[in-house]
C-alpha cells in the first residue's frame, strides 16, 4: 500500500481548513472548527465561515477533484501525457455552451450543467474529428489530437468572448467566470451539480481496473476479457461529465487536469485504481491552495484562481513538451 | 540534373498551371479596380463621402488584413509541416497583442504611429522565445506544442490585464480582440501598407524554399536549400505579416489555418503560387466576414472574428472533407 493516498487526504483536509481560516480577516482554526460543528448564530466569525468561506471551499474541492480525476482518465484513454480536459477542447466547449445558454435562455443551474456536458462532448468530438481529418495517421504519438484540441478550445474561448461583447451588462458579470474562478456567488450551481459530479467520479473509480488494462493497450485489455469499446465509451462519458460539472461551476480551469496526474504518478504508479482517488484528493488540495493564493497574493484585490492556474498550466505544459520532445530528438540523431 | 528533373515532375512541385491562372486573375482584378475607381471619381457629395471615406478604406483594410494573416499562416504551415499551424496557435499574435495592450494601458498618450513597432517587438520576442525553447529538437511538432504553451502563458497575462482595466477601456480592448473593421480609415490603411509591400517580395524570395521545406528537412537540404538560414527568415517574415494586421483590426482567429486549405482546394499549387493564392483566399474571407458584419443589422453587433468563424469553419470542414475523399479515391 503506497502512502500517497493517506498523504493526499491529509493535504486535502489541511488545505480545506486553511482555506476556511484565511481571508480578509484571519480566523483561528479553533473558531473554524467550532463554526463547523457547533455553529453559534450570533457570532460574526461563524457567519463568515459558514456562508462565505465554506461554499467557496466546497466549490474548490468539487472542481479540483473532478478535473484531476478526469485528466487522469483522459491521459490513460488517449495514451498521451498531454491529454487533459483543457487540452482536448472539453472545458472550452463546455464554457462556450454555458455562455451561449445563459445568454439565450434562462436555464436553471442543472440545465446549465447539462449544457456544459453537451458542449464538452461536442468540443472533444470536434477535436477528435479535426485531428483525424488533418492526418493523425502520420504521427504515432497522437500529438495532432492535442493540436486540434488546442485549436478547438481557442476557437471556443474566442467565440465565447465575442458573444459576450453583444451584451455589455452580462459581460462584466461573466468575464470573471470565463477566466475560471472560485466564487461563492455560484453556490447554487454547486448545489445542483455536486451529485452528478460525484456520480461521474464513482463511475470512473468503478471502471479504474479495466481502464488500467486499456491504458496498457487495447489488444492486451481485450485478451484479458475487458469489453474495450463499452468501457472506453463509458469512461469517456464519465470523464466529460466530471469536467463539465466542474466547469459549469467555476468556468474553465486549466492546470489541474493536466498536471495533477503527472505530479502523482511517481508516488502511485500508473495503476488507475490508485491514481484516480489520489488525483482527486490532490487536485482538490491544489485547487484550494490556488484559491487561497488568489485571495491573498494582491491583498486588497482578488485575483481569479483560474488565471493563476492558467499561468501555472502554461508553464507546466512548456515543461512537459520539453521533456517529451527531448528523447525523440536524441533518438533521431 | 537528372535527379532535379525527376523531382520536378512530381505533382507537388508543379505550379505552372496555378501561376498562369493567378496572373490572369490578378490582371482582371486590377482592371476592375481601376474601372471602379474611375467611376468613383465622378461621384460627389454624400455618396462620395460614404464610398471614398468610409466604405473603401474599410473594404481595403479587410482585404489587406486577411491577405497578410493568411500568408503568414501558409508560411507557418510549411515551416511546421503541419496543416494546423496558425499565427494564433503559435502565440505570435498573442505576443503582439500583449505588447500592444501593455502600451495602451501604461502609456495611453503615446502616438499611434508607434503601435506597429510595439506589436512587432512583441511578436518577435515570442518568436525568439519559441526558437530558444525548441533548440535541439527537430521537426515541426515540438515547435507547435511549445507555441501552444507560450500562447497559454501569454493569454493568461492578457486576461489579467483585461480584468483589471476599467470596464470602458476593457470593453474597447475586447472588441478589438475579437477583430473589428469598424474603426477603419485611410490612416490605418497607410500604416498597414509598408508591411503589405514587404509581403510580395518576401513571398517571391521564400516561396521556392517553402516548397522544399514541405518535403522535410533532409530532402530540402539535399536539393540545396540552406534550411538553417531559411527557417529563421520564414519565422521573422511570418511575425511581420502577423503583427501588422493585429494593430489594425485585432487578431483574426483561425483565418491563418483556413485560407491555405481553401487555396489548396482551388489549386494544388505549391511555393509562390500557394502563398499568393492563400493570401487571396484570406482577403476574400475577411472581406466576406466584414460584409456579414455590416449586413447583420444593429440588434446584435457581430464582431468580425465571429463572422469569420461562421463563414470560414463550414468552408474549412467542406474543403478538408473533399480532400480526404479525393485522397481516398486516389489511394
Amino acid at each position: 500500500m503506497s502512502p500517497a493516498l493517506p498523504l493526499a487526504a491529509l493535504a486535502c483536509a489541511a488545505a480545506f481548513i486553511a482555506s476556511l481560516c484565511t481571508g480578509a480577516a484571519p480566523i483561528p482554526p479553533a473558531t473554524v472548527l467550532a463554526a463547523l460543528f457547533a455553529p453559534d448564530p450570533d457570532s460574526l466569525d461563524h457567519y463568515l465561515v459558514l456562508h462565505q468561506r465554506l461554499p467557496r471551499a466546497l466549490i474548490a474541492l468539487h472542481a479540483g477533484a473532478l478535473l484531476a480525476a478526469s485528466g487522469a482518465v483522459l491521459q490513460a484513454l488517449a495514451r498521451n501525457p498531454l491529454a487533459a480536459p483543457s487540452t482536448l477542447g472539453l472545458t472550452g466547449g463546455a464554457a462556450l455552451a454555458v455562455v451561449a445558454c445563459s445568454m439565450a435562455l434562462a436555464l436553471p443551474p442543472l440545465g446549465l450543467g447539462l449544457a456544459a456536458f453537451a458542449g464538452g462532448l461536442g468540443g472533444i468530438a470536434a477535436s477528435a474529428g479535426l485531428a483525424r481529418i488533418a492526418g493523425a495517421g502520420r504521427d504515432p504519438r497522437g500529438l495532432s489530437l492535442i493540436l486540434a484540441g488546442a485549436l478547438v478550445s481557442m476557437l471556443c474561448m474566442a467565440l465565447a468572448n465575442a458573444l459576450l461583447l453583444a451584451d455589455p451588462a452580462r459581460r462584466s458579470e461573466m468575464l470573471g467566470w470565463l477566466a475560471g474562478t472560485v466564487n461563492h456567488a455560484h453556490a447554487d450551481r454547486l448545489a445542483a451539480l455536486w451529485l452528478p459530479g460525484l456520480a461521474a467520479l464513482g463511475v470512473l473509480t468503478a471502471l479504474s481496473r479495466p481502464l488500467t488494462l486499456i491504458a496498457l493497450g487495447p489488444d492486451k485489455a481485450a485478451s484479458a476479457g475487458v469489453p474495450v469499446a463499452a468501457v472506453t465509451r463509458a469512461a469517456l462519458g464519465a470523464a466529460a461529465l466530471a469536467a463539465a460539472a466542474a466547469t459549469a461551476v467555476t468556468g474553465p480551469l486549466a492546470f489541474l487536469g493536466l498536471a495533477v496526474p503527472h505530479l502523482l504518478r511517481p508516488f502511485t504508479g500508473a495503476a488507475l485504481t490508485r491514481l484516480i482517488p489520489a488525483a482527486a484528493l490532490a487536485g482538490a488540495a491544489l485547487c484550494l491552495l490556488a484559491d487561497i493564493a488568489a485571495r491573498t497574493a494582491f491583498a486588497p484585490y482578488e485575483l481569479q484562481a483560474g488565471i493563476l492556474l492558467d499561468l501555472a498550466g502554461g508553464l507546466g505544459f512548456l515543461f512537459l513538451v520539453r521533456r517529451l520532445c527531448r528523447p525523440a530528438a536524441g533518438a533521431r540523431g | 540534373m537528372k535527379a532535379a528533373r525527376a523531382l520536378d515532375s512530381r505533382p507537388v512541385l508543379r505550379s505552372r498551371m496555378g501561376d498562369i491562372r493567378l496572373g490572369n486573375l490578378a490582371a482582371a482584378a486590377a482592371l476592375l479596380a481601376v474601372i471602379a475607381l474611375l467611376a468613383a471619381a465622378t461621384l460627389a457629395g454624400a455618396d462620395r463621402h460614404a464610398l471614398v471615406d468610409i466604405r473603401l478604406p474599410r473594404l481595403l483594410l479587410a482585404l489587406l488584413a486577411g491577405w497578410s494573416t493568411a500568408m503568414a499562416g501558409a508560411m507557418l504551415q510549411s515551416l511546421a509541416r503541419n496543416p494546423l499551424a496558425d499565427p494564433g496557435l503559435l502565440g505570435l499574435s498573442q505576443g503582439a497583442l500583449l505588447a500592444l495592450l501593455i502600451l495602451r494601458i501604461a502609456l495611453p498618450a503615446l502616438p499611434p504611429g508607434l503601435m506597429p513597432l510595439a506589436a512587432l517587438a512583441g511578436g518577435l520576442g515570442t518568436a525568439a522565445a519559441l526558437a530558444a525553447l525548441t533548440r535541439g529538437t527537430s521537426g515541426g511538432l515540438p515547435v507547435l506544442l511549445m507555441g501552444i504553451a507560450l500562447e497559454t502563458v501569454l493569454s493568461s497575462v492578457t486576461m489579467i490585464l483585461i480584468l483589471y482595466t476599467p470596464p470602458e477601456l476593457s470593453h474597447g480592448i475586447s472588441a478589438w480582440l475579437s477583430g473589428s473593421f469598424a474603426l477603419a480609415g485611410w490612416e490605418q490603411l497607410r500604416a498597414l501598407l509598408p508591411w503589405l509591400a514587404l509581403s510580395l517580395p518576401a513571398a517571391w524570395a521564400l516561396g521556392p524554399g517553402l516548397r522544399g521545406l514541405e518535403l522535410g528537412d533532409d530532402l530540402a537540404r539535399a536539393t540545396g536549400i540552406a534550411t538553417a538560414r531559411l527557417r529563421p527568415a520564414i519565422l521573422v517574415t511570418a511575425v511581420l505579416l502577423t503583427a501588422a494586421p493585429v494593430v489594425a483590426v485585432g487578431p483574426l482567429m483561425f483565418l491563418g489555418v483556413m485560407a491555405p486549405h481553401i487555396a489548396a482546394a482551388i489549386s494544388p499549387a505549391t511555393g509562390r503560387a500557394r502563398l499568393l493564392l492563400s493570401g487571396l483566399a484570406g482577403a476574400a474571407l475577411a472581406a466576406g466576414a466584414d460584409l456579414l458584419t455590416q449586413r447583420s443589422g444593429t440588434a446584435f453587433a457581430l464582431p468580425a472574428g465571429l463572422a469569420l468563424t461562421l463563414t470560414g469553419v463550414p468552408l474549412f470542414v467542406i474543403t478538408l472533407r473533399l480532400r480526404a475523399l479525393r485522397q481516398g479515391r486516389s489511394a
